[in-house]
């Protein structure tokens, strides 16, 4: 459990970050969304201290974070930067390894769960473990990244633009892998993005930050549907925010009764991606399987009746 | 490196050797730049005990130069010392207009003839190439490896040590390659004012109007600046693979 | 108790009121006072007897000294404007200098031409001091080029005008002049001569020979290379072992003596600073060329330039800069290396450092070594800012 309560934080006259409170359940990932300059990177370097609020307070688990050192706070907590930040001159274990090194773990223990993160993501410990980072590939290096971060296994993972510098595709695959491990260790995670499609696609919960300010705070859905203010409205989009709701879920949850033909469609296909499937196909309705069992259909009514304005 | 600077190298160091070790057996060479009745081989004292003081004069003023300068940097570039970033950046452009030999010369009226005034005059001016390369290497580290270093929660001397130094080392290598560049030349000068170095060989020979004593301590001399140049520049090499770039 | 946050703030508050660097500077002007102003000496060679500033001037005004310096020092220990902090160091060192010629003038006996006063360790750590302050100043206003050239034109016609009207004449430095002015003056236009005329010959020969690199790459590393083992050499070496070719030169070819080429002298002196001054000649031309971006050199090319067209209007204007930093580098270089031409028998300032050091005189190395280091810095502030209006120019 995360709670902001009133921070503010000023450079000079200007304040980067204005009496912002937000509160971020344990076990979900929160994106903090807004242009450049909009005070979401500063909000959520004093979660781990890199900036220290002018005034309010921040409470990690019931604790105030200025009440611990730094740099136990931090080691605390999993932390991913854009552009990764890998020591250039340190082996892809070594790296990996460096909290728990820092927090004394020994050797053993440290060996074995550098080579279980790596096979976590997908890189092969006997081919990886002894490489610097100039030897990998731009989306490698990030995901070496943030297996750093994971390394202590922290119950917070604070992400700044951990995506920003990779290409459509590697980014895609980033953003599923991140998925599944957030699910499989229920990491609270913090994530700064200007990207809504990544904002509605990762977080279970969206804060728009616009000037500083807290401007929206709710379900990715809700604030698709209902935008507080302009500024939000103009981030998420007017021409494709149906296409938004109908990606936010799978088939499975909006399975209906009844019988089609064709090539059954996944349940835990997105309904946008079902959307145009059956666009695609020229179909009206196709069967919904899940493992190769049916459980029903999906129509293209039905999928426009939850792509209105709820 | 080539196969041909390889054995450019090698021949360089196998020849600095022999004319140190024995001389003699270049006396015939020497002979034609003498004029009759002179001596071809210097014969003032030993070259080799002259080639070993040059070299630790250099090294003892060189290490203690390191020393100062790299702990400079450091403390410029920290935040408790950064409001003499400005002032020390301008100084050490300004240092490096004085000339080395003036720095030698003004010593002498305060410290004497001999070692002393040399050995401070290569430290004082060793100091200038080595503090602006530091602090070059010191402010090229990139800044998210700084970020992702205090976000992971390095103190400020875990960071230094296992972060920013080994990534400024070549750069830092190269201010000492400079420094011990312009100390290796300033020692030779040295010799004027009294510290033994290779630089008597030459004056002894200007002093006589002996060319072979001029080539002879010239020769030597260059060569080992040459060397010793050569031998940084690979170690910056290796440095620079070893931390990646 | 406070928290975390609460200390911060007040430690920071000591650092937002005080000038650290101003706290070194008063440190140093401060212990300066307590070590000899001027030094008494019997005659040139001798040690001599310290006098502190209280001892050396007269009581108004060593009164008037301890005052100002005081004042000046406030205002290097405060954060204020840096307009103020410039212009209160700049008075301080003018009277300085100004109270060391008062001291001289005060201290010389009538009678006793043998009789000297030289600068002492204290007048040097409050000149150091105020330096100091100057520089820190400067450097966080960043001037301009021009107000640059300005203020050192303002500095050299102050200085001038001090030494011209004879207020520093019973100082030490300025009778090792007097007795040598011919002498003096000589060896500064042979100082210039080697300097000057081998940063004109490295410049000639290097310009062209980086074009060429450019062109053909593959003399590139070749050239670089030896050029880059020649700098290696420390000075004398390469003087020394010029000096073989060079007599063998004068005594084999006919009308190379007439010329001026010898074994000795300047002619081993100036090929040996050519030499030198050449890598960074070379090197820069080269990265000047090569950094420009290829777009504006397809477009000359697009537009139907000849490729001696392109280099003339193109590519050398816009290397400017960077070629001009060599030019720089190489100056400062060689008018302090020019002085150790004198080992050779190449004249140049370097003979009054030598002979200084030889007689442990230090005024007599401060004749050669300060119009060196002068001249080097006059010639590093102007050439910076040339670097800096050809870049604007460069620019736009």
């Amino acid at each position: 459990m995360i709670e902001i309560c009133d921070v503010v934080k000023s450079f000079g006259d200007t304040r980067a970050v204005d009496e912002v409170s937000l509160m971020i359940a344990p076990h979900t990932i929160c994106a903090l969304v807004g242009t450049s300059g909009s005070g979401k990177t500063t909000l959520l370097r004093m979660i781990n201290r890199l900036v220290e609020p002018t005034s309010g307070n921040i409470r990690v688990d019931g604790r105030d974070v200025m009440s611990v050192p730094a740099y136990e706070l931090r080691r605390q907590m999993g932390y991913v930067i854009q552009g990764h930040g890998l020591f250039p001159h340190w082996t892809i274990a070594r790296n990996i390894a460096t909290v728990p090194s820092l927090l004394g773990w020994d050797r053993r223990t440290i060996d074995r769960r550098v080579d279980e993160l790596l096979d976590l993501f997908q890189l092969d410990p006997a081919t990886y473990r002894n490489r610097l980072p100039g030897e990998l590939s731009g989306g490698q290096r990030q995901r070496v990244g943030v297996a750093r971060a994971l390394a202590a296994k922290p119950n917070i993972l604070l992400m700044d633009e951990p995506f920003g510098a990779l290409d459509p595709v590697t980014r895609g695959k980033a953003q599923e892998e991140l998925r599944i491990i957030q699910q499989k260790f229920g990491t609270t995670i913090v994530l700064v993005t200007h990207d809504m499609d990544e904002a509605t696609h990762l977080g279970d919960r969206i804060a728009v930050l616009d000037k500083g300010r807290l401007l929206q705070h709710g379900e990715p859905a809700d604030i698709i549907a209902n935008p507080a203010t302009d500024f939000v409205r103009e981030l998420v989009g007017t021409t494709d925010r149906a296409f938004r709701l109908l990606s936010l879920a799978t088939l499975g949850e909006h399975v209906e009764s009844g019988t089609a033909d064709g090539e059954p469609l996944e349940a835990t296909m997105t309904l946008r991606s079902a959307y145009s499937e059956l666009l695609w196909s020229g179909r009206k309705a196709a069967p919904v399987a899940r493992d190769g069992t049916v459980l029903g259909i999906v129509t293209l009514d039905g999928l426009g009746r939850l792509a209105a304005r709820p | 490196m080539s196969p041909l600077g390889l054995v450019l190298r090698l021949a360089g160091l196998v020849l600095l050797v022999w004319l140190v070790v024995q001389p003699t057996a270049f006396a015939g060479l020497l002979a034609l730049f003498t004029r009759p009745g002179q001596p071809s081989v210097y014969n003032q004292g030993s070259l080799l005990a002259l080639t070993i003081s040059h070299l630790l004069i250099v090294a003892s003023a060189i290490a203690a130069s390191a020393l100062l300068a790299v702990g400079l940097a450091i403390f410029v570039t920290r935040p408790f010392g950064v409001d003499f970033l400005p002032v020390s950046r301008a100084l050490a452009n300004i240092g490096q207009t004085f000339p080395p030999v003036a720095v030698l010369a003004l010593c002498v009226p305060l410290l004497g003839f001999g070692t002393t005034p040399t050995l401070v005059a290569l430290f004082l001016y060793g100091l200038l190439p080595i503090f602006e390369n530091s602090l070059a290497g010191l402010s090229s580290v990139p800044p998210p490896v700084t970020e992702a270093a205090k976000g992971m929660g390095m103190k400020p001397m875990q960071r230094l040590i296992g972060v920013e130094l080994p990534l400024s080392m070549p750069l830092m290598l190269a201010g000492l390659r400079l420094s011990t560049t312009i100390a290796l030349s300033t020692a030779a000068i040295g010799s004027t004012v009294a510290a033994p170095t290779l630089g008597e060989v030459i004056i002894a020979g200007l002093q006589t109007g002996n060319t072979a004593f001029v080539v002879q301590g010239g020769v030597i001399v260059a060569l080992l600046a040459v060397l010793i140049h050569e031998g940084f520049v690979a170690l910056e090499r290796s440095q620079r693979r070893r931390i990646g770039l | 108790m406070m928290t975390i946050l609460q200390t911060a703030n007040s430690a920071s508050f000591v650092r937002r009121r005080l000038d650290p660097l101003g706290v070194v500077v008063t440190a140093v002007a401060v212990a300066g006072l307590f070590l000899p102003f001027v030094i008494f000496k019997a005659n040139r060679i001798v040690p001599g007897e310290g006098v502190p500033l209280w001892a050396a001037l007269p009581v108004w005004a060593a009164i008037a000294a301890l005052v100002g310096l005081g004042s000046v020092l406030v205002i290097a220990m405060l954060r204020v404007r840096g307009e103020l902090k410039l212009a209160a160091s700049g008075a301080g060192l003018l009277a300085v200098v100004l109270l060391i010629g008062l001291a001289a003038d005060t201290m010389s006996p009538q009678d006793d031409s043998l009789a000297r006063i030289g600068i002492g360790a204290g007048s040097w750590l409050l000149i150091l001091a105020l330096a100091l302050m100057l520089t820190d100043a400067l450097s966080r206003l960043d001037p301009g080029p021009w107000t640059r050239i300005g203020s050192l034109a303002f500095a050299m016609v102050v200085f001038g005008a001090i030494l011209g009207s004879g207020t520093l004449n019973e100082l030490s430095i300025l009778k090792e002049y007097g007795s040598r002015a011919p002498a003096f003056w000589q060896e500064t236009r042979r100082h210039l001569e080697l300097a000057f005329g081998s940063v004109l010959l490295a410049t000639g020969i290097g310009v062209p020979v980086g074009i060429a690199c450019h062109r053909f790459s593959a003399m590139r590393s070749g050239v670089l290379n030896l050029l880059n083992i020649v700098q290696t050499i420390p000075s004398i070496a390469l003087f020394g072992i010029l000096i073989a070719p060079l007599a063998w030169i004068a005594a084999n070819v006919p009308g190379a003596r007439t010329i001026g080429i010898s074994g000795i002298g300047m002619a081993p002196a100036m090929v040996a600073l050519t030499a030198y001054a050449l890598l960074p000649v070379v090197a820069n031309t080269l990265v000047g060329l090569t950094g420009l971006a290829t777009t504006t050199v397809e477009a000359a090319r697009g537009m139907g330039m000849t490729s001696g067209q392109r280099l003339w209007h193109v590519e050398l204007p816009l290397a400017m800069p960077v070629i001009l930093t060599g030019i720089r580098i190489i100056l400062v270089q060689n008018i302090g290396l020019s002085t150790i031409a004198a080992l050779i028998g190449g004249g140049g300032l370097g003979v009054f450092v030598f002979q200084g050091a030889g007689q442990t005189a230090i005024d007599l190395v401060l004749l050669g070594a300060a119009p060196t280091v002068a001249l080097a810095f006059a010639a590093a502030v102007l050439l910076g800012s040339f670097i800096d209006l050809s870049a604007e120019r460069a620019r736009t």
